[in-house]
């Protein structure tokens, strides 16, 4: 697929590049309170379903709608991409 | 009949890295010569002249010195008021003003407190230092008019890429769907479409799509993902990759270094993120051939560029001036500096250029909003609710013009250790 011609050498990083003690930049810091917020709303879905007493549902619809909600919140939860 | 290389088409992939100008990593290359002559000519890049006054009055030019890292921290300023000065060199916000890209220098020197490290924002690659960039650039297209569609920072740059808007935002706070313009994924997905947002790992997650992170979690992958995607042919219509924005230790150990080339992080990894995208695309013949990569920075992270950003489509926003910083509104009806864009694909001539604003007959200017126009465009025929702006943003498929091209015309970039 490839002819020696045109394989271009992609050169590493220089040992020591990396630096995980960098102080974190506006972006970062930004990112960091962006997510602190989604989880806040992500709270507040869970709090309304938690508020609800499942001994008080008496019919179908109402426990359906309530099996509904808690599962969208647990799979929402689980459904998250495990990344690298 | 449509090209061969639109008829093939079916999927979209955009690398969007962080924070640097068109002239700090392509300019240089307007600086090579061959037999006598300009090797590209037709790249809007640098004549080796251009300068800008530092706080002392000394006129500083630029600089083929650009270091992978170390040289451009504190970060540069890129916030509105600071790409404000940028431009116009500190002339206020009036009637009549025009842009002169005189001041970056200055600016920087807000970051630095130090004449002689304000002068490395003119510093520039050469073209060695950036061998897959460079090559890409020179082998597929290069737009010489891709600005970033905010002078200000990353939040609201990313936002156009999404949505076709920032919904009022030039800075980086949160913004809430007010009044939605439902993002690009959204639109793909209701439509029976396939979308999907690779972040690097959940380390680094996603920047700035929060909302989308909350109500469409399931758009979202990790980068591993997407290399599984590329070999067995399950990459959806549209990708974005975001790639790895701060450095953390591996799973298991190791380290993992930033990739998204943000000063301070080092220059040569996210080299090696581009090239590792670009790989995973290249290897699959399949995908190859189906496939259309567009690698393009978020916005120019406060790093000199000499092109004043031209006039726009507004999105019907406004930003007030306590917003903006500059004791002005900002209708959102110009353009943020220019920034480098890439266009990879099978079927685009060898060494294009697009032109942009120095070729006043011909000059195409292409923005973030143009990502979702585009997209739009080619899976929805334009079927979506959006902003004025997106409508009137260049879409750049036409550029697959040509005959595919033969492998043997076609680069690889090998990384140590693969």
């Amino acid at each position: 697929m490839t002819t020696h011609s045109n394989v271009i050498d992609v050169p590493d990083p220089a040992p020591g590049s990396y630096n995980e003690n960098r102080i974190a930049g506006k972006l970062l810091q930004s990112q960091s309170l962006h997510l602190r917020e989604a989880l806040i709303q992500h709270l507040g879905d869970v709090v309304a379903v938690l508020t609800i007493d499942p001994r008080s549902l008496k019919t179908e619809g109402e426990v359906s709608d309530y099996i509904h909600k808690a599962t969208a919140i647990l799979h929402t939860h689980a459904s998250q991409p495990k990344g690298k | 009949m449509a090209p061969a290389g639109l008829d093939n088409l079916k999927h979209i992939v955009v690398l969007m890295m962080e924070n640097r100008s068109f002239d700090h990593m392509l300019g240089g290359l307007s600086l090579i010569m061959e037999n006598g002559a300009k090797k590209y000519p037709k790249i809007n890049g640098l004549t080796g002249n251009e300068s800008n006054p530092d706080t002392q009055g000394k006129v500083i030019t630029v600089q083929p010195n650009a270091k992978f890292q170390g040289q451009l921290d504190p970060d540069p300023d890129h916030h509105f008021p600071g790409v404000d000065l940028q431009i116009f060199g500190g002339v206020p916000p009036g009637p009549g003003r025009v842009g002169n890209m005189q001041g970056f220098v200055k600016d920087y020197f807000t970051q630095t407190n130090d004449v002689n490290r304000s002068h490395n924002i003119m510093s520039y690659f050469t073209a060695d230092k950036l061998p897959v960039l460079t090559t890409l650039a020179t082998q597929f297209a290069v737009f010489n008019g891709w600005f970033s569609s905010i002078p200000g920072p990353t939040i609201c740059n990313r936002a156009f890429a999404h949505y076709g808007t920032s919904f009022g935002q030039v800075g980086m706070d949160l913004f809430y769907l007010l009044d939605p313009i439902p993002s690009i994924y959204e639109r793909l997905l209701q439509a029976g479409r396939t979308a999907k947002i690779y972040y690097y790992d959940q380390q680094s997650s996603t920047m700035e799509i929060v909302n989308l992170l909350k109500n469409q979690p399931q758009i979202f992958g990790g980068f591993n993902q997407f290399l599984t995607d590329c070999q067995k042919n399950t990459l959806p219509e549209y990708s974005l990759i975001e790639p790895c924005y701060n450095d953390h230790p591996g799973p298991g150990g190791g380290e993992i270094l930033a990739s998204d080339q943000h000063p301070d992080h080092n220059v040569q990894e996210g080299e090696k993120f581009i090239a590792t995208v670009y790989n995973a695309i290249r290897t699959n013949p399949a995908i190859w051939e189906s496939t259309v990569l567009l690698i393009v920075y978020d916005e120019h992270g406060g790093i000199y560029d000499h092109v004043v950003p031209p006039v726009c489509t507004s999105d019907g926003y406004c930003a007030k001036a306590a917003e903006t910083g500059t004791g002005e509104n900002f209708n959102f009806d110009r353009l943020g500096v220019r920034v480098p864009a890439v266009l990879v694909s099978p079927y685009i001539p060898k060494g294009t250029v697009v032109p942009g604003t120095e070729d006043a007959a011909n000059g195409r200017i292409f923005e973030h909003a143009s990502i979702p126009a585009t997209v739009t465009g080619f899976f929805l025929h334009g079927d979506a609710k959006r902003t004025e702006r997106e409508k009137a943003a260049k879409s750049f498929l036409d550029l697959l013009s040509g005959p595919k091209r033969p492998d043997t015309d076609i680069p690889f970039f090998k990384l140590r250790g693969h």
